[in-house]
């Protein structure tokens, strides 16, 4: 994935498109946008920086899961077998990008209410007592659909595609605009390429 | 019955006015997803942060379900209503018998007041206001706001509601008080599209604007303000262009604006003796002529003649005299922008407006003036607005960059519809004068022709301010004062309310709720209880807009349809889910009062005028219709009989190609605008001996016929412990307090640095000894308060205090939303000072000091 901090204006779109399609429990974000301030006044500069999971080649989290619950899918897709996961939450330490979440028990959004008619069909979809994360919408992707928070960013600061086909608009993207990984010293090899403001 | 289908529902979205084209995914009755629907112009398939969310709102566990009335007869902030459930027989049996005696009575003692966050309300609420015989009706807090002065000027000028940079085109623009593109208002999320691909093909923009927020920090250039005094740098920057520079668009200002017009020493135009038109001076025929002489050639821009016996002088001369004494410098100690980048970025806008310069857009040859000034809330919001708007526009008009490639685009002016039906359309055309006549406007009154000023008899004294929309007594502390003083014949007695908080909307919560419990019988339509309800005296269950039917979510396209090339688009919104519990829309009540009340005829004639239909679909005088038949009228006018409302619940919206001369239509509808306020003059002079009749002081210097900077009461408080501008701004993830409620909303609130605190500027508030998140009180010169954290940043200005939206709430029915925020708008005055003496519009701006 490819997104361009230039197009991006950090509206929450892609933070709440993403909970909206996974209907994530409080305080889970599997993207989320992150503002940060540089200089000082009057030459400031205020940044948005979305995150969400980086898939990497080489995924600290899965090389630290005992129980082989996250694993590498097509295309390199990093997710997690629900039905493998324990719990340990060793692949929380050892993600440098902090793209993990421990479900531990069924919270509402509206405490003490009850959950909604949407939290009841959504919640009954995850599992508690385990590590839950971003899957580059893998259910979307593999029926022909965008990940949810590309096909809804409204200023099209994402592009998804094939970062191993030179002629995908994500590899032309990272060459032609200087595409850079966060933080590519921590050894991970991410595939989320970030387009300079 | 339960529903075991999977489908996608075509709708519009209703979490604030930008209204764009939604799907609703509902699985076995649930819905389960929001998303953009590609088909629509109006959003292009993607929705911000709210819209996506508004699941949570519409599952809100606080909705309101059930009629209820109060049983507590003590009306007050905080005070218990008592409430009590009763049937919706009961609820509209009373609201009859109090509407029938209001009716019966004088008419006029029924308010109307609305929300600018769900526009479906404002079709069926202002055609009722409009039976029932009351002209009184506003958008709580909106107009006061946000309105007035922006929109005036929007519609004078460009015949829209607001405008945009033609982000296809454009190379140059700057932002006063304004976020077009980046995050919210009317037709968002294109805009933000529209923004990112101008923005990646390297348009500068310049944003002026006490903070670095969301249009500044994607700017080329932040240039930090004092809140209020936009009107001084914009000044300043025509003054370094018309004398600096020497570069304005002549053959523009000759033939699109009054510029050539002769004004005499009355400061009134010279006349035609004849036919009253007024005269130009025709330089090839040395001699004055009528403006629309077919026979000038060259109307002259500057110099000085006799002319029926008294010395006249073009407009334009008049105003580049003008601004002669508005030099940067002259601005810089009152907008704190240093003089050397007025300086520059007023050369940079000249030259790169390019003018002379053409371009060829699908065989036609159009001006090109690839710049364009824009503002909005921030430039606005203010005592005085018109000035600071006019101000701004005049940067526009004097280089010729209005409604042109490249320049600052009016919201679709022009229409020449469907190209089967040739419908909706509309074009401004001459008026008095020869200046523009918008061809659709959204609120009842004209921006231009102005109406002469009368004794008030409207709550808002707008009578005698036509230039106002909304004022600042319908919500005000002094309203009894003044309504006593112009002898308003009634004072309100019932007021319906659609989904407005305005004790959190319009100024300090105190006041306003003086003035709702001094009215009798309050009725609100409300999806959950806010603090507004526990004034009313009866609640009905509405629809979200996820129920909820509208055969026109973006009508008039002026409103809030995207701008620039590409498709028209004409959606509808309709329910997604049924409703649930016994809410029901609001316009179907609305029909049922009209005929409980007997006034069906007039209803349904204001319906056929209003949405504009025509031939075998206008509306029988003497039938009752629902209003999805009314809406199913509406579409077929529109488009036609087979595509009624059974068509667009299929499909959700119809779209057609936009033409060049509809996007780019200046050159091409012979109209005028205003660089010379003449009217004014007259509209002093009579509005002001009215006034002096009541004993309303006057200052003439509010009705001058060229702009000048005139300072907020915040600019003059003496007091130098209030050494804080406090401003509000725009929060992207909040539509005004609406969204507070929403807890994924929230939630990304609390998450947010700035959501939820009071920006202050990380060196003074070392100076003071502050710390970062340390709680503080903001308090105003009038002695009121609000508490909050302070969030140290480089991101404002040094002297200033910025809240982000309309949070703050307290009321128990709302346990998301209390307690989050903060309620800047508990420190604004509502008072006959704080408004403008012009178009009524508050001042936003107020001087604080931090109390620990």
């Amino acid at each position: 994935m490819v997104i361009d901090l230039k197009r991006c204006i950090g509206c929450y779109g892609c933070q709440l498109s993403c909970k909206a399609e996974h209907g994530t429990p409080p305080g889970v974000f599997f993207a989320r946008v992150v503002k940060r301030e540089f200089g000082t006044f009057p030459n400031t500069q205020l940044t948005f920086l979305p995150l969400l999971c980086f898939h990497c080649t080489d995924a600290a989290c899965v090389e630290v899961c005992p129980t082989g619950a996250s694993h590498y899918r097509q295309g390199g897709i990093v997710d997690i077998d629900a039905t493998m996961c324990v719990g340990c939450r060793a692949c929380i330490q050892a993600c440098p990008y902090g793209a993990r979440y421990y479900h531990d028990e069924q919270a509402a959004y509206f405490p003490g209410q009850g959950l909604t008619p949407y939290e009841q069909r959504k919640y009954a979809t995850h599992t508690t007592g385990v590590v839950m994360k971003c899957n580059f919408c893998i259910d979307r992707v593999t029926s022909g659909l965008e990940p949810a928070c590309v096909a809804n960013c409204a200023s099209r600061a994402r592009v998804f595609g094939d970062l191993d086909d030179p002629h995908s608009e994500v590899s032309q993207l990272v060459r032609l605009r200087g595409g850079e990984q966060l933080q590519p010293e921590l050894g991970t090899r991410p595939n989320v390429y970030y387009l300079p403001v | 019955m339960p529903d075991a289908t999977d489908r996608w529902v075509p709708s519009t979205c209703g979490l604030c006015y930008g209204t764009c084209s939604i799907l609703g995914h509902v699985d076995n009755g649930v819905l389960v997803k929001i998303e953009g629907n590609p088909a629509s112009a109006i959003g292009r398939g993607r929705l911000c942060g709210k819209g996506v969310s508004g699941i949570m709102t519409h599952y809100d566990p606080n909705r309101v379900d059930v009629p209820l009335r109060r049983t507590n007869p003590v009306k007050g902030k905080g005070v218990d209503p008592g409430w009590k459930e009763i049937s919706w027989d009961e609820a509209l049996d009373e609201i009859t018998a109090r509407l029938q005696k209001v009716r019966d009575d004088d008419p006029r003692k029924l308010f109307i007041q609305r929300t600018t966050t769900n526009t479906s309300g404002r079709a069926p609420f202002m055609m009722f206001a409009g039976a029932f015989g009351t002209p009184n009706s506003w958008a709580a807090g909106g107009g006061l706001h946000c309105g007035n002065g922006a929109h005036l000027i929007g519609g004078l000028y460009h015949a829209s509601w607001s405008l945009v940079p033609d982000f296809q085109y454009c190379r140059y623009a700057i932002y006063f008080g304004a976020s077009k593109g980046h995050g919210a208002g009317h037709v968002s999320c294109t805009n933000m599209q529209q923004a990112a691909d101008a923005r990646v093909r390297g348009m500068k923009l310049v944003v002026v604007d006490p903070m670095c927020n969301f249009a500044s920090a994607k700017a080329t250039e932040w240039v930090p303000i004092r809140p209020g005094t936009d009107a001084a740098m914009a000044l300043a920057m025509v003054q370094v262009i018309l004398h600096e520079v020497g570069a304005w668009d002549a053959e523009y200002l000759a033939t699109k604006t009054n510029a050539p017009y002769l004004v005499g020493p009355d400061r009134c135009y010279v006349r035609d003796a004849e036919s009253a038109k007024p005269l130009v001076w025709d330089a090839a025929r040395s001699r004055a002529v009528p403006y629309d002489d077919p026979e000038v050639a060259t109307a002259a821009l500057e110099g000085e003649w006799d002319v029926q016996g008294v010395r006249a002088r073009p407009a334009f001369a008049l105003l580049r005299e003008h601004v002669r004494q508005f030099t940067p410098e002259w601005a810089e100690p009152i907008c704190t922008v240093p003089a050397e980048t007025i300086r520059r970025v007023a050369h940079e806008f000249a030259t790169e407006a390019m003018v002379g310069a053409t371009i060829v857009i699908d065989g036609k040859r159009l001006p090109y003036r690839p710049v364009a000034a824009i503002y909005f809330r921030g430039a606005q919001g203010h005592k005085n607005s018109v000035y600071n708007c006019y101000a701004i526009e005049l940067l526009n008009q004097i280089v010729g960059a209005a409604d042109v490639v490249g320049g600052a685009l009016g919201f679709n002016p022009v229409c020449y519809g469907h190209p089967e039906t040739g419908r909706p359309w509309y074009e401004p055309r001459p008026g008095p004068d020869g200046l523009m006549i918008t061809g659709t406007w959204v609120a009842p009154h004209l921006p231009y022709p102005i109406p002469d000023p009368k004794p008030p008899v409207q709550m808002s004294l707008s009578g005698l301010f036509p230039l106002g929309m909304f004022g600042t007594t319908m919500a005000s502390k002094d309203q009894e004062d003044l309504w006593s003083r112009f002898n308003l014949p009634y004072r309100p007695e019932v007021m319906i309310n659609y989904g407005a908080n305005s004790l959190l909307s319009v100024g300090n919560s105190d006041t306003v709720a003086e003035t709702l419990a001094r009215i009798p019988f309050i009725v609100s339509f409300d999806l959950t209880l806010t603090e507004f309800s526990e004034l009313a005296d009866i609640v009905l269950p509405d629809v979200s807009y996820l129920e909820a039917l509208d055969s026109r979510p973006n009508v008039p396209f002026i409103f809030n349809h995207p701008a620039g090339l590409g498709e028209w688009s004409w959606p509808i919104k309709q329910p997604v889910v049924a409703p649930s519990g016994q809410r029901r829309q609001a316009s179907d009540v609305l029909l049922e009062l009209v005929d409980r009340l007997g006034i069906r005829e007039e209803f349904n004639a204001i319906a056929n005028t209003h949405l504009k239909l025509d031939g075998p679909f206008r509306l029988d005088f003497k039938q009752r219709y629902t209003y999805e038949e009314i809406c199913d009228r509406e579409l077929k006018s529109h488009f036609g009989p087979e595509r009624g409302l059974d068509w667009f619940r299929e499909h959700g919206v119809i779209s057609w190609p936009k033409r060049v001369e509809e996007v780019y239509w200046r050159p091409f509808v012979p109209v005028r605008v205003p660089i010379y306020w003449e009217f004014l003059v007259g509209l002093n002079g009579k509005a002001k001996a009215i006034a002096n009749a009541h004993g309303l002081t006057w200052d003439d210097i509010w009705y001058d016929p060229l702009p000048h900077w005139l300072p907020c009461p915040s600019h003059e408080v003496k007091d130098t412990s209030f050494d804080l501008w406090g401003f509000y701004y725009r929060d992207t993830l909040h539509t005004n307090s609406f969204t507070n409620e929403n807890p994924w909303l929230d939630e990304a609130s609390r998450l947010d640095p700035y959501s939820y605190t009071i920006a202050l500027n990380a060196a003074t508030g070392r100076r003071k000894g502050l710390s970062d998140g340390q709680p503080v009180w903001l308090e105003s010169p009038h002695g009121r308060r609000v508490q909050g954290r302070v969030r140290l940043t480089e991101t404002i200005h040094p002297e200033c205090v910025g809240i982000g939206g309309c949070a703050g709430h307290w009321a128990k029915t709302l346990p998301i939303a209390a307690g989050k925020g903060i309620m800047y708008n508990d420190l604004l005055e509502v008072d006959w000072d704080h408004g403008s003496p012009v178009n009524l519009n508050l001042d936003t701006c107020v001087k604080v000091r931090i109390v620990q």
